[in-house]
């Protein structure tokens, strides 16, 4: 009986109920849309930055903390029965990476050069596609700059720029190279400072003498969920020699600029809940200040003040609930739809989407995760909102309020 | 035997800047099975001994005693569950509980009592019966005539089958047919099961159904007269 008491009382003034749950309909309903797209871009973003470096990269151990070519390590076959026997292992790709002195007639400048397969870089991270003058690696000798560092040395294609810096285990490393492309890629500094080659000229070039020199790897899973029981498996399988990095730690730059971002949504959401919560309140309000004397007489009648609480409280509940599932009933179907079908970019905003080697599509997120925490935001809101009421019950005279 | 007995009660209230004293020492016993009224001008403390006597609110002095019990020595659960199991209360404005039927509110008390669902179906409809509104158990109070609720109110406060009834100027609102059909009502309850009926009023109708009439001016009883009807 008390559930219905508080049910009936909910309608009793059907209007002011609607327009409270409306508030509540209407912020839950911006949230949702602006959480799914923000967030559906910041997946589309780390996937990108995922598929750039890999869910987990293997070094020599302290390479991380120390990127020298002192921590590089040979590569003689002993990783691949490793790699087999874990079938969440989709690709592997190698890399060697060092440093070096680049020069062009006059120009001189510091770079890194990153040793790369052509083949698996290419299908990982489509880096033919951002090709702009020139072609993709094509043989041996050949190497790839970015557009700035062209510029800065005043460089053309099938020019042959000169390399030297320290190889491995202190030997002089040197060569010459044609180069073959000029690419554009988003970060300005790579396009200043990065230098791709083929992976044996690179292993060539800093160490000569024995043949398969990395200075690691990046691994790629079906699932990335399964990155850190995987991460557990390779260090077993691997021994203390090496060290397993997850993209958390490889991007960390990215996911703080992240959850800054997330941070600035927080904000957004909460202003709207507020909104929302004052919405509740001020019915919440009206419906206590209205029913005082009612209450009186429950007390008098020998109603316990907690039980009237009880019925408080789930009153203050039914009113958001009832804007929870109009907004659900609404963004559900909507925000599924357009997970599947999201927005296509076009113009030249699907140009930067493609040079930030993203999908042109603005995605959104249709997570039970989603739905399910802003429904609970709003269900803790209306507890908060029950507090007045609740205080008041607890407290008020009932003499008082039954002559007023 | 009294179920009701006050004793030295005094009453102040500190409201305002002037202390007012709505008591001042009144001595009053009720027994068992009496259909007493309370008359007096206004402000003559009326409403003030109702309170006290039906535990909504004590004296600043004195003792209030229901049977053993004094309602000064309950902490204020206990004294709302007191006057669930033995005090019935009817308004002048009927205060019935808007979004419940009649039957609903009279089975209101039942259902804080947690009395057993059958048990409270039954007591319901003998209520109802007994009240002459058997057949609106299902209406709301705002679809009932003033009469007809206050006649609810009277099967509500009933129902939790309490040692008394205290009704603050029951007939206030009602015309001199609906007066006359709940005096005659409430006698009959009074009659059938020997619950003791206690009334705030002013009105002479009351007055001349009463058996016992307390008088109070400026919170003190200055009558007390009994009569055989």
């Amino acid at each position: 009986m008390l559930a219905a008491i508080a049910w009936r009382n909910v309608w009793r003034n059907r209007r002011r109920t609607l327009i409270a749950a409306a508030s509540v309909f209407t912020a839950m309903v911006l949230s949702l849309f602006m959480l799914s797209m923000k967030q559906g871009s910041l997946y589309q973003m780390i996937a990108a930055g995922v598929n750039q470096v890999g869910n987990l990269q293997i070094h020599d151990t302290g390479y991380w903390e120390n990127k020298s070519l002192d921590r590089a390590f040979f590569e003689h076959g002993q990783f691949n029965p490793v790699f087999k026997s874990i079938p969440e292992i989709t690709r592997v790709v190698p890399h060697l990476q060092t440093f070096s002195l680049a020069s062009y007639g006059k120009q001189t400048k510091g770079i890194v050069i990153s040793g790369i397969d052509p083949r698996l870089e290419d299908q990982q991270s489509g880096l033919s596609r951002k090709i702009i003058d020139g072609h993709y690696l094509s043989g041996r000798d050949e190497v790839l700059i970015g557009e700035l560092m062209a510029t800065y040395l005043k460089m053309n294609v099938g020019d042959s720029i000169v390399l030297l810096g320290q190889g491995y285990r202190g030997i002089t490393a040197y060569g010459i190279y044609k180069v073959a492309g000029i690419f554009n890629l988003p970060s300005r500094e790579m396009n200043s400072n990065l230098l791709y080659m083929g992976l044996k000229d690179a292993q060539d070039f800093v160490y000569p003498y024995e043949k398969g020199l990395l200075t690691g790897y990046s691994i790629y899973l079906k699932d990335g969920t399964q990155e850190m029981p995987i991460k557990k498996q390779l260090e077993k399988q691997l021994g203390k020699k090496y060290e397993i990095i997850s993209w958390r730690t490889i991007l960390s730059d990215m996911l703080q600029t992240i959850s800054v971002g997330k941070i600035s949504n927080q904000v957004f959401v909460l202003i709207l809940y507020l909104i929302a919560a004052f919405g509740i309140f001020s019915t919440v309000l009206m419906m206590t200040i209205e029913k005082r004397k009612e209450y009186a007489i429950m007390i008098a009648l020998g109603m316990q003040r907690g039980r009237l609480v009880w019925v408080s409280v789930v009153e203050t509940i039914i009113v958001s609930i009832v804007g929870v599932l109009a907004a659900l009933t609404v963004m559900v179907p909507l925000l599924t739809y357009m997970h599947f079908h999201p927005v296509q970019v076009s113009g030249e905003m699907a140009k930067i989407y493609v040079l930030y080697n993203l999908e042109p599509i603005m995605p959104f997120l249709a997570s039970p995760e989603l739905f399910l925490s802003q429904a609970a935001i709003i269900l803790g809101l209306s507890f908060f909102s029950a507090v007045y009421p609740i205080l008041y019950i607890l407290k008020f005279n009932v003499l008082n309020a039954y002559r007023h | 035997m009294s179920i009701i007995k006050a004793e030295g009660i005094y009453k102040t209230y500190n409201e305002t800047h002037v202390p007012v004293n709505a008591l001042n020492g009144v001595d009053l016993q009720i027994e068992q099975g009496e259909f007493t009224a309370i008359v007096g001008p206004s402000g003559s403390g009326k409403t003030t001994l109702l309170n006290i006597i039906g535990g909504l609110d004590l004296p600043s002095k004195g003792n209030i005693f229901i049977e053993q019990t004094n309602l000064k020595d309950l902490s204020s659960k206990q004294l709302i569950d007191f006057r669930l199991h033995h005090i019935g209360f009817v308004f002048q404005a009927y205060n019935l509980i808007p979004v419940l039927t009649a039957k609903e509110n009279t089975e209101f008390i039942m259902v804080l009592q947690k009395r057993p669902k059958k048990e409270r179906e039954e007591k319901v409809k003998e209520l109802l019966e007994a009240v002459g509104i058997g057949d609106k158990a299902n209406h709301r109070p705002g679809q009932l005539s003033g009469g007809q609720q206050q006649r609810v109110a009277v099967a509500r406060a009933l129902a939790s089958q309490p040692k008394y009834i205290i009704a603050d100027e029951p007939t206030a609102n009602l015309d001199s047919k609906s007066t006359h059909e709940l005096l005659d009502l409430m006698a009959d309850m009074n009659k059938k099961y020997q619950t003791t009926f206690i009334f705030a009023t002013h009105d002479q109708r009351v007055m001349d159904k009463a058996r016992r009439i307390v008088t109070l001016d400026d919170g003190k009883i200055t009558s007390d007269e009994t009569f055989d009807r």
